[in-house]
């Protein structure tokens, strides 16, 4: 039944489109960050951006390799490929550590790291875990099993130590989460084991990735908000607390929400829907409140790491110093930056910002380009997930989709922590920005990974229903 | 169990953080100005570019005061490679733990700063930031080092410039630089720490014409704080402009002369071109050499002695130093008496010595006879009858309107105001006036003959000798005078504007020549008291003066201008604890214009006379 149509023919030209754009900026801000007027040729193959470029050809042609495979391949080769890199996880761990960590395997300039393709690895895995189970009855089987396809890699890479990684390996929750796979049934042992107690399921345990992110978000908001005060555009005189603020902001989009339900909600749903928009409101507004009066009831110095934790503390010379630099960086930006080859602080040359070229190269580029630059790289890679999202939605087999979105959440995580801990929002734990980011390992997993994605979204419509 | 709604939850995460951290970068990149100064802080430094001090000429275009190079020797921790303190310490000459503790004392003095809110001392040292080991080599000290500096890698010779006074003379009118303090560096943002500043004398007062104008380069540095490019291609940089020179009044070669003249006896010299208000000649006796005040190592070393020594050397005394005047002031109340009409030039009062002690002399029937004798007796006639001239019935209230007119004689001299020369530290002497002594007697419970002792330059008058070369001066002018000063040119387009006016006393001009005709007597006819200042072929018109000193020898002052006729220079000596005016200063002061005028002494033996005396008990330092 296969139609033999051209390899191009159902491609997925808008995601490619994006992409391609993608790597143009990264060249670009890389070229801009590590230039050096004695080699000014971007094709100069000593400097970074000459590194890069032959990096991008040898991914295009391993990912051209990939494409050129039929998709059944990776269904059917998920577990060999998944045991072969988890051997080459622990292989790695016999390597001479660079930089602290035993993450390279091979030296020089075509050293790479095995951490990058377990991602990928794990995530065929858990597609064809995912795909080939029925989730009509969740048992805690299943999902000690679905749990147990991350939590192997995760505990090797932790070894190395790769703590940036480690983090992105929890994404795949989110893919659990879309697929039904949740916390539910290992709660529900928990509850029901109480006498008279009988769940079928609890409301906590089904949504528990979604409201613990929520959480964090909003832990972080009220924190960074502690030692805030918001003051209105044209209304100077007008200065309120950080901390009433996110009340006040709340409230608005709660009372929002309520009127939206009112209006606008089917009949049949409004109680549950009025109902959940109160629950979350109440919920925000207790995490909001318990955050706030914790965080100021702590001792001054659990303050004070949190408080460095999230770059809200200066210490330019201490502990903090990649982050402070960095955020000098983005911040003295402005609204439309110093311009192309002027980031003053983040250069190499400079070397203000350490790895300016790798996990920090989103401040060379905050810098030179400012808020605008910014706002469209951070709406590019929005685009880019949503499309990986549209994309995973459209396809037939529970392997495709699940492989989609376990793409579209290792990305998001490797966006949301990068930029992040340049913006004082997340934890200094070195994870590249995807294209982006000067690095070998990381732009030929991400291609491989892309690569899959097209193919398998190109053969989509042989899979039966 | 369908979970196809869940795609809105995912997307919807997507989106909130695509949102939340579009307001983060909106409120770091637009809204919160703080980060741009740090990246300033961090990556954009401004590198000042100071401009070399203005030098001074005296009035021959004599380089006086010049930019001499000196060394420091720099290091940079971080470039240090195999250090060998053994080996370094034997190449300064020094002990190995002395070089260990030099490295200590600069991470605690200059590798860090005085917290004053906190109290605290805190350490910024950086170890890839350049600290000079040791400072202010000369030449030969530094050629003695450099040549091995190839061994110790991380240490650098570094080029700076310091003063350097060609000529050992005229300490107390340069001044002297020093580092600034902490003060001086907040209120004038000029400064930086480790700049030097004008502390006294014209370096003091011209600092700002002098220092020029610094040039501002924005640099984008690195990491190891090397700058690595022009920030904006150099579009805000700005050019530094070196400080203006200054040409001087004085004449160097008079100044070295008159200060020779001056060795073993306290006192000063100070001459004044009449025509131009410019001084030729300011000697505070004794004074020191100005090299032994440059920089940070001699200053430490020298200041402390200097200003210990009993004899005062750094205190400027022609302009700090305020005595009375003795019989010179005579000519002052000459000129006003006659002004006011209570006296003419003809006037003659007998030598009443019951009044007031004096010598055997003929009688004053005149006015240059009076100067001539200088006799006592005369001015308290003289000061009498300006004092009290009847106008109101009540005595006292007659006396308190004579002496208030009698003040603004003399302010309209000079006197008992302040003279705004052009260096700090210019007193103004006391001319006291009626509120002074109803301190000292009470309200109308004073007349003329409480105060008379004032009528002959004792008592309570004080004078400046700068002001009594002044009044010499002013005569010479027949009755006006430019304000004495130093620079006549700044950076070539001539002095202050204050400089340029003309200050007219309130006496006439033509009272003055029979004033200047007693002069002339005083020391070219017999009888004269000044007949030890006589010159061949220059008519020298000057006043001695003797002044009662309650504490020792009497002071010798003498003033005087030459020729009669378009006079070039007018002059006072005062030499304390010296004796008769006529004897000391009178001859020191004839010495001067002499040399001044001829460039040549005639009377060797008077030039011997003076040089080797020694007098003013000059207390020597024990050795």
């Amino acid at each position: 039944m296969r139609e033999n149509k051209s390899l191009t023919g159902r491609i997925d030209w808008f995601l490619v489109l994006l992409l391609v754009l993608l790597i143009s900026f990264g060249l670009a801000t890389l070229y801009s960050v590590a230039y050096n007027a004695e080699h000014p040729s971007i094709f100069d193959l000593s400097q970074l951006y000459g590194k890069q470029i032959m990096w991008l050809g040898i991914s295009l042609f391993v990912g051209f390799i990939v494409y050129l495979i039929d998709s059944d391949i990776y269904k059917k080769f998920a577990l060999p490929i998944y045991g072969f890199v988890l051997f080459l996880l622990v292989v790695v761990l016999f390597m001479p550590p660079v930089n602290g960590a035993r993450a390279w395997l091979g030296i020089g300039p075509l050293g790479i790291q095995p951490a990058e393709f377990a991602k990928i690895a794990a995530a065929l895995v858990l597609a064809k875990f995912i795909s080939t189970v029925s989730l009509k009855t969740q048992n805690t089987r299943l999902v000690l099993i679905a749990f147990s396809i991350i939590l192997g890699p995760m505990f090797l890479i932790l070894l190395q130590p790769d703590a940036g990684t480690f983090v992105v390996f929890t994404s795949f929750l989110f893919v659990m989460y879309r697929e039904g796979i949740t916390f539910d049934p290992l709660i529900l042992n928990v509850v029901n084991s109480f006498p008279n107690v009988k769940f079928k399921q609890t409301w906590v345990g089904t949504h528990f990735i979604p409201i613990l992110f929520v959480v964090i978000i909003l832990a972080i908001m009220t924190i960074l908000s502690s030692r805030v005060f918001v003051v209105f555009p044209f209304l100077s005189s007008i200065e309120i607390s950080g901390f009433i603020f996110i009340l006040v902001a709340l409230s608005v989009v709660g009372f929002f929400a309520f009127f939206l339900v009112q209006q606008f909600g089917s009949k049949r749903e409004r109680s549950n829907t009025t109902f959940a928009v109160l629950l979350g409101y109440g919920l925000s507004l207790s995490v909001i409140l318990t955050v706030h009066f914790g965080f100021s009831s702590l001792a001054p110095h659990q303050k004070e790491r949190i408080e460095f934790f999230l770059g809200m503390r200066e210490d330019p010379d201490g502990e903090d110093y990649n982050r402070n630099r960095a955020m000098a960086a983005v911040g003295s930006g402005g609204f439309s930056g110093k311009g192309y080859q002027n980031a003053s602080v983040s250069s190499v040359r400079s070397n203000h910002v350490p790895e300016s070229e790798t996990d920090f190269i989103f401040c060379p580029f905050a810098e030179e380009w400012g808020f605008l630059g910014s706002l469209v790289l951070i709406v590019l890679y929005i685009t880019i997930l949503i499309r990986i999202i549209f994309i995973a939605e459209r396809q037939r087999s529970v392997f495709n989709r699940v492989y989609a979105y376990c793409v579209a959440m290792i990305v998001f995580y490797h966006v949301g922590i990068n930029i992040g801990m340049n913006i004082g929002f997340a934890p200094v734990i070195g994870i590249p920005l995807p294209f982006f980011s000067y690095g070998g390992s990381s732009m030929l997993s991400f291609t491989i990974m892309m690569f899959i994605l097209l193919k398998l979204d190109s053969q989509r419509m042989d899979v039966l229903r | 169990m369908n979970t196809d709604n869940r795609k809105f939850v995912i997307i919807f995460f997507v989106v909130i953080v695509g949102l939340l951290y579009s307001m983060r970068l909106f409120y770091m990149q637009v809204v919160d100005e703080s980060w741009v100064l740090r990246a300033q802080e961090i990556a954009e430094k401004r590198k000042e570019i100071t401009p070399t001090r203005g030098i001074v000429f005296d009035r021959n275009n004599k380089q006086i005061v010049s930019n001499k190079v000196y060394y420091n020797l720099m290091f940079v921790e971080e470039k240090l490679m195999n250090f060998d303190t053994l080996a370094f310490a034997k190449m300064l000459g020094w002990k190995k733990e002395e070089v260990s503790a030099r490295f200590q004392e600069i991470k605690e003095g200059e590798g860090s700063y005085y917290n004053k809110s906190t109290k605290k001392r805190t350490s910024n040292y950086m170890r890839s930031r350049a600290y000079p080991f040791l400072k202010e080599l000369t030449l030969d000290e530094i050629l003695k080092i450099a040549p091995f500096l190839d061994k110790f890698p991380g240490f650098y010779e570094e080029a700076t410039s310091m003063r350097s006074y060609p000529f050992a003379n005229g300490a107390n009118i340069l001044g002297y630089l020093s580092e600034v303090t902490g003060e001086e560096i907040k209120k004038d943002r000029f400064y930086k720490p480790a700049n030097n500043i004008g502390r006294t004398g014209l370096e003091k007062f011209y600092e700002k014409q002098l220092r020029g104008i610094k040039g501002i380069r924005y640099v984008i540095t690195s990491a190891m704080n090397d700058a690595i490019q022009s920030y904006a291609g150099g579009k805000y940089d700005t050019i530094a402009k070196p400080g203006a020179n200054l040409t001087l009044g004085i004449d160097i070669g008079l100044q070295a002369y008159s200060e020779q003249l001056m060795q073993n006896k306290k006192g000063c010299i100070v001459a004044i071109e009449p025509s131009s208000g410019e001084i030729l000649t300011f000697v505070s006796a004794p004074s020191f050499d100005p090299n032994l005040l440059i920089g940070k190592r001699n200053i430490s070393a020298n200041y402390p002695k200097l200003n210990k020594d009993p004899n005062l050397p750094l205190y400027p005394r022609p302009l700090a130093s305020e005595y009375p005047p003795g019989s010179i002031f005579k000519l002052v109340q000459s000129l006003i008496g006659m002004q006011e009409g209570v006296i003419t030039e003809n006037s003659g009062f007998p030598c009443t010595k019951s009044m007031v002690g004096c010598h055997n002399h003929p009688m004053a029937t005149d006015i240059p006879k009076a100067v001539q004798y200088s006799c006592n007796p005369y001015y308290y006639y003289v000061m009498k009858k300006i004092i009290q001239q009847g106008k109101k019935k009540n005595v006292f209230a007659d006396a308190e309107e004579g002496l208030t007119k009698w003040v603004k004689y003399m302010n309209s001299f000079g006197l008992g105001v302040k003279m705004e020369s052009d260096i700090t530290g210019v007193k103004k002497g006391l001319i006291p006036g009626p509120k002074f002594y109803d301190k000292w007697y009470g309200y109308h419970n004073w007349q003329f003959s409480s105060i008379r002792s004032i009528s002959i330059g004792q008592g309570e008058v004080k004078l400046t000798p700068l002001q009594m070369a002044n009044i010499a001066a002013i005569i010479a002018n027949r009755g006006w005078y430019y304000t004495p000063h130093f620079v006549k040119s700044i950076g070539g387009k001539g002095p202050m504007e204050a400089f340029k006016k003309k200050n007219y006393t309130m006496v006439n001009s033509k009272y003055y020549p029979s004033v200047i005709e007693g002069m002339r007597r005083v020391v070219n006819e017999s009888g004269g008291t000044a007949a030890s200042a006589r010159l061949q072929d220059i008519v020298i018109c000057g006043k001695t003066g003797t002044v009662q000193n309650p504490h020792g020898k009497d002071h010798s002052v003498f003033i005087a201008f030459a020729p009669k006729d378009n006079p070039k220079i007018a002059i006072a000596v005062f030499i304390e604890n010296s004796g008769y005016g006529g004897t000391w200063a009178a001859p020191t002061a004839s010495l001067v214009i002499e040399k001044f005028l001829k460039g040549k002494i005639s009377n060797e033996g008077k030039e011997k006379r003076i040089m080797d005396a020694k007098l003013s008990n000059i207390e020597n330092e024990k050795e």
